[in-house]
């Protein structure tokens, strides 16, 4: 080959590889197209936002819990801590606690007494939509027929009847009591769950919800049970 | 060693088209993928008549790039049309392809046999 034709053949080679590349890009990264509309992004600035303002939060209690402990002398270190875990246990809901909440009572429809219909525990499903419905709201602790209901609580059916944390859920008639962190957030709750369609769906299980007003003292019991500490080990002071 | 050149264009203009990220639209992806294939028939009848030392510069460059115009033409026309016309140039070229090549083989292939006769002569002399 000589020199003139071995450059002509560079420049065609060089444009058909160009061309096979970008067919090769277009079949294999095809473009999606953004079809998101102005309201859509905006509900999704809305949940990032709403992220970051929780991220934003917790940074803030974590700070104040490193500032307390910095401000705190030696000898007070350990009353720090106690706090931190007297605030643990409440998260996890192993103390009793008092506050405003709302008592919600469970009971079978007018109709179904009427009819005669028997009354049978409620179902798991319900329940657990009901929980799921009302935890929408943030920093609650609820009770559920005397058991309390936390983060590691389970709504199971055992043998035929709904059970939460193991034990068995009366039948109907039985309470359901939330406490909510402020009085005003419980009015909040209360109104929501008035206007719920949660009531539809008690109703067709042949149970009403009664929803009584907030009330400024409400005592729900802590989890009797303990913790197991399956993974934590004590660490003996530094060397 | 002046067989390089070529390959390092090949490599160049995928390199380039690859990192470019350039991308055409999906409807216009047949036309491009017909353009390839007159491109394709076009180089391996360049190497075929250099082969068989028929080479012209000017049917090769005027073929390169009238191949590529009228193969998209026929695509286009036949969009148009409601035809699949770009079938036809694909059938063409392809067919075209496979018998460039095959010459292209066949050419490589007694060249080197006759290497290969001259070297055994060589070695009994």
């Amino acid at each position: 080959m000589n020199k003139a034709i071995n450059w002509k053949f560079t420049v065609v080679l060089l444009l058909i590889g160009f061309m096979i590349a970008v067919q090769y890009n277009t079949m294999e990264y095809p473009e999606t197209r953004d079809t998101r509309d102005i309201w859509a992004i905006r509900q999704e600035l809305a949940e990032e936002k709403k992220l970051h303002s929780e991220l934003l939060s917790e940074i803030r209690d974590l700070d104040n819990t490193i500032s307390s402990y910095q401000s705190l002398s030696e000898a007070s270190a350990g009353k720090a801590l106690n706090d931190t875990v007297d605030k643990l246990r409440r998260k996890a809901g192993t103390t009793d606690i008092t506050g405003p909440g709302i008592v919600i009572e469970v009971r079978p429809s007018a109709e179904s007494i009427a009819y005669g219909i028997p009354i049978t525990s409620i179902s798991s499903d319900l329940l657990t939509r009901f929980v799921n419905d009302v935890n929408r709201f943030k920093g609650i602790d609820m009770e559920i027929d005397g058991k309390r209901y936390t983060v590691m609580s389970s709504i199971r059916v055992i043998n035929g009847s709904t059970s939460v944390n193991g034990l068995n859920v009366s039948t109907p008639p039985f309470k359901i009591k939330i406490i909510s962190p402020t009085m005003s957030e419980s009015e909040k709750l209360y109104n929501y769950l008035l206007a719920s369609s949660i009531h539809d769906d008690f109703y067709l299980d042949n149970l009403v919800l009664d929803i009584n007003q907030p009330v400024k003292d409400l005592m729900i019991h802590g989890w009797p049970e303990k913790f197991e500490n399956l993974y934590l080990e004590e660490q003996t002071k530094g060397e | 060693m002046t067989m390089w050149l070529p390959l390092l264009g090949l490599i160049l203009g995928v390199s380039l088209g690859l990192l470019s990220d350039i991308q055409i639209p999906q409807i216009y992806s047949n036309y491009l993928s017909i353009a390839v294939l007159a491109a394709l028939d076009t180089l391996f009848g360049g190497i075929r008549a250099h082969l068989q030392q028929i080479y012209d510069d000017k049917v090769f460059i005027s073929g390169f790039f009238f191949n590529i115009a009228l193969a998209a033409g026929l695509a286009f026309l036949g969009v148009h049309l409601g035809v699949d016309l770009y079938l036809a140039a694909v059938f063409a070229f392809g067919v075209r392809l496979f018998q460039n090549i095959a010459v292209i083989r066949r050419v490589l292939l007694s060249k080197w046999s006759e290497r290969s006769k001259v070297s055994e002569t060589k070695v009994q002399e």
